[in-house]
C-alpha cells in the first residue's frame, strides 16, 4: 500500500501563491462598488459607442501626419534607451559587473522604472516645453528602466562556454564579451529591442495628451470636444493598424530568431 | 632532433574523490602525434585540461616548456562555439589573441579573414562561412571548432575527441589536417580518439588509459626508429 502524502506537500510555490492571488481577487470584490445610482449600462454604452461610428475619413491626413511624428518618437526614444540600455545593462549584470556597480545600478533602474511614462512625459514637458522632443526624452527614459533589465537578465542567462573558450584561447575580457557572450545574447536582446519599439508606439501615442508630441494630442482634442467621437475613432483605427502591422512582423521576426537558435535553418 | 614542449613528472589526476590516473611521467615532443584512448570516464577529458593548464594535477606536476602562453590551444569536446555568430566569426575568434581590442572591434584584419575562408575550405565548410554555427550539424561544428583551435596558430594542440561525430572517412581528412598543421610547425598534436584504426594510422605515440586502474595506463610508441 502506498504511504500517504501529508496533506500539505501538494502545496508548491506555485499552489501557494496561486492561491494567495485568488484570495486577493476575492477579498478584493467587495471594495469594487458601481457609483449607487440606477443607470442603464447597456443603454448608456451603445448610445456613447453609436458616436464613434462610422470614423470620419475627413481627417485622414491630419491624423496619418500625427501617427507619423508618434512612430518617430517611438523610433528615437528606442533607439536612444537601446545604446543607453546596453552600458547600463552590463553593469546590472550579476555575471559581468562587480557587486559595488550591480547594486547602484539595478537601485536607479528599480527608480526609473517607478515613474509611469506619463509622468516622465509631464516632466519632460515642463522641461523641454510642449513638443515631440519632450516625447523622446520621456519614453528614453522610460524604456530604459524595461530595456536595460531585459538586457541584463539575457546576458545573466547567456551560454558563456564560448566566452571562456575564447578567453583560453589568448582574447581579452572586451574581446572575449564582444565575440563569445555578446552573439548568444544578441537575438534575444534584439528580440526586446522590437518589443520594446511595439510598446513606444503605443505609449508615444498617449504622452500627446500631456503635451509631449504625436497622435495623443489629437486623441485629446477629439475626446474634449463632445461631437467629435467619430474623429477619435479614426484615430484609434489608425493606431490599431499600425500597432498590428508592428506587432505581427515583431512576431515574424521574433519567430525567425527563435528558430535559428534552435538550429533550424532560417528562410 | 625534436625537442620537450611539455613534459609531465609523476603526474597523478582526481576528481571528487576518485583517482584517475596515478605516477604519469610523459614528454610531449616537437613533430609527435599523441593519441589518448580509453573508455569515457577513463580520465581523458581531465588530462587534457590539466595539460591545458586549466586543471591542477593531484600529484606530480606539469612542464610547460612552450615560449609564449598562445602557443598552446585546446579544441574542447562540448565544442564552446557562440551560436548566434556566423562560422567565420567562430572561427576568427582564434585570431583574438594576436590583436588589440579596437583592432578588431568593427572589423577582422583582412589577412585574416582570408586565413579564416581559408581554413574553413580546407574543412570542407565554404559554402557555410556565413550560417549561424546554432544551424550548423554536430559534425559541422566539430570542424568549427577545430578551424577557430588552429587559426591562433598553436605549437602544442590538444584536442579532445575532435572527430567523434563526423563518418570515418571525413574524420581522416580532419586528422590529416590537424596532423600537417601541426606538424608544419614542427609542433606535437595530442588527440583524445576511440577509433583504434585512426590511432594506427595517424599516431606516433599512444597512452591508453584504464578506467579501472589509475595505475594501469600503458604508453606504446607505434612509430619505433628504425635503427641505423
Amino acid at each position: 500500500m502506498k504511504p500517504e502524502l501529508p496533506w500539505h506537500s501538494r502545496f508548491d510555490l506555485l499552489g501557494i501563491t496561486f492561491l494567495l492571488f485568488l484570495i486577493g481577487a476575492f477579498g478584493s470584490l467587495p471594495s469594487i462598488e458601481g457609483s449607487g445610482r440606477d443607470l442603464d449600462y447597456w443603454g448608456n454604452l451603445s448610445r456613447f459607442s453609436s458616436q464613434f461610428f462610422p470614423p470620419d475619413w475627413s481627417i485622414l491626413d491630419r491624423t496619418l501626419e500625427g501617427l507619423l511624428e508618434t512612430v518617430q518618437i517611438a523610433l528615437v526614444s528606442t533607439l536612444l534607451s537601446i545604446v543607453i540600455s546596453i552600458v547600463l545593462s552590463i553593469c546590472a549584470a550579476r555575471t559581468i559587473a562587480p557587486l559595488w556597480l550591480l547594486w547602484p545600478t539595478r537601485m536607479i533602474l528599480n527608480v526609473i522604472r517607478t515613474i509611469p511614462s506619463l509622468l516622465w512625459a509631464l516632466l519632460a514637458v515642463v522641461i523641454v516645453g510642449s513638443n515631440p522632443l519632450a516625447g523622446v526624452i520621456a519614453l528614453t527614459f522610460y524604456s530604459v528602466g524595461y530595456l536595460a533589465k531585459f538586457f541584463s537578465e539575457t546576458f545573466e542567462a547567456a551560454d558563456t562556454d564560448a566566452q571562456q573558450a575564447l578567453r583560453s584561447l589568448g582574447a581579452t575580457p572586451l574581446q572575449a564579451f564582444q565575440f563569445g557572450l555578446w552573439p548568444n545574447a544578441r537575438p534575444i536582446i534584439w528580440s526586446h529591442c522590437l518589443w520594446m519599439l511595439e510598446y513606444n508606439v503605443r505609449s508615444a501615442s498617449i504622452i500627446g495628451y500631456v503635451g509631449a508630441g504625436g497622435i495623443g494630442l489629437h486623441l485629446k482634442l477629439y475626446a474634449e470636444s463632445a461631437d467629435s467621437w467619430n474623429k477619435f475613432s479614426l484615430v484609434l483605427l489608425c493606431i490599431l493598424v499600425i500597432v498590428t502591422v508592428l506587432d505581427f512582423t515583431g512576431e515574424k521576426i521574433r519567430q525567425n530568431i527563435r528558430n535559428k537558435l534552435e538550429g533550424k535553418k532560417s528562410n | 632532433m625534436s625537442t620537450p614542449l611539455l613534459t609531465t613528472q609523476e603526474l597523478g589526476l582526481r576528481i571528487e574523490n576518485r583517482t584517475l590516473l596515478k605516477g604519469l611521467t610523459l614528454s610531449l615532443n616537437s613533430g609527435t602525434f599523441v593519441a589518448i584512448t580509453g573508455s569515457s570516464g577513463s580520465g581523458k577529458t581531465t588530462l587534457l585540461r590539466t595539460l591545458a593548464g586549466e586543471l591542477e594535477p593531484a600529484e606530480g606536476k606539469v612542464v610547460n616548456h612552450l615560449d609564449c602562453t598562445t602557443g598552446l590551444a585546446m579544441i574542447f569536446q562540448d565544442l564552446q562555439l557562440a551560436d548566434g555568430a556566423t562560422a567565420l566569426t567562430n572561427v576568427l575568434g582564434g585570431s583574438l589573441g594576436r590583436h588589440s581590442f579596437l583592432s578588431t572591434l568593427f572589423r577582422f584584419p583582412s589577412e585574416e579573414r582570408e586565413k579564416a575562408l581559408h581554413l574553413l575550405a580546407k574543412f570542407g565548410l565554404s559554402g557555410k562561412s556565413n550560417q549561424w554555427t546554432s544551424t550548423l550539424s554536430r559534425g559541422e561544428r566539430q570542424r568549427v571548432a577545430a578551424c577557430r583551435t588552429l587559426l591562433t596558430r598553436p605549437q602544442l594542440l590538444l584536442a579532445d575527441e575532435p572527430v567523434s561525430s563526423l563518418d570515418p572517412a571525413l574524420a581522416d581528412e580532419v586528422l590529416t589536417h590537424l596532423s600537417n598543421s601541426i606538424s608544419g610547425k614542427n609542433g606535437c598534436l595530442v588527440c583524445a580518439l576511440h577509433n583504434d584504426e585512426q590511432v594506427t594510422k595517424f599516431a606516433d605515440l599512444v597512452l591508453r588509459l584504464d578506467p579501472s586502474d589509475p595505475n594501469g595506463w600503458k604508453l606504446e610508441d607505434l612509430k619505433p626508429k628504425e635503427v641505423e
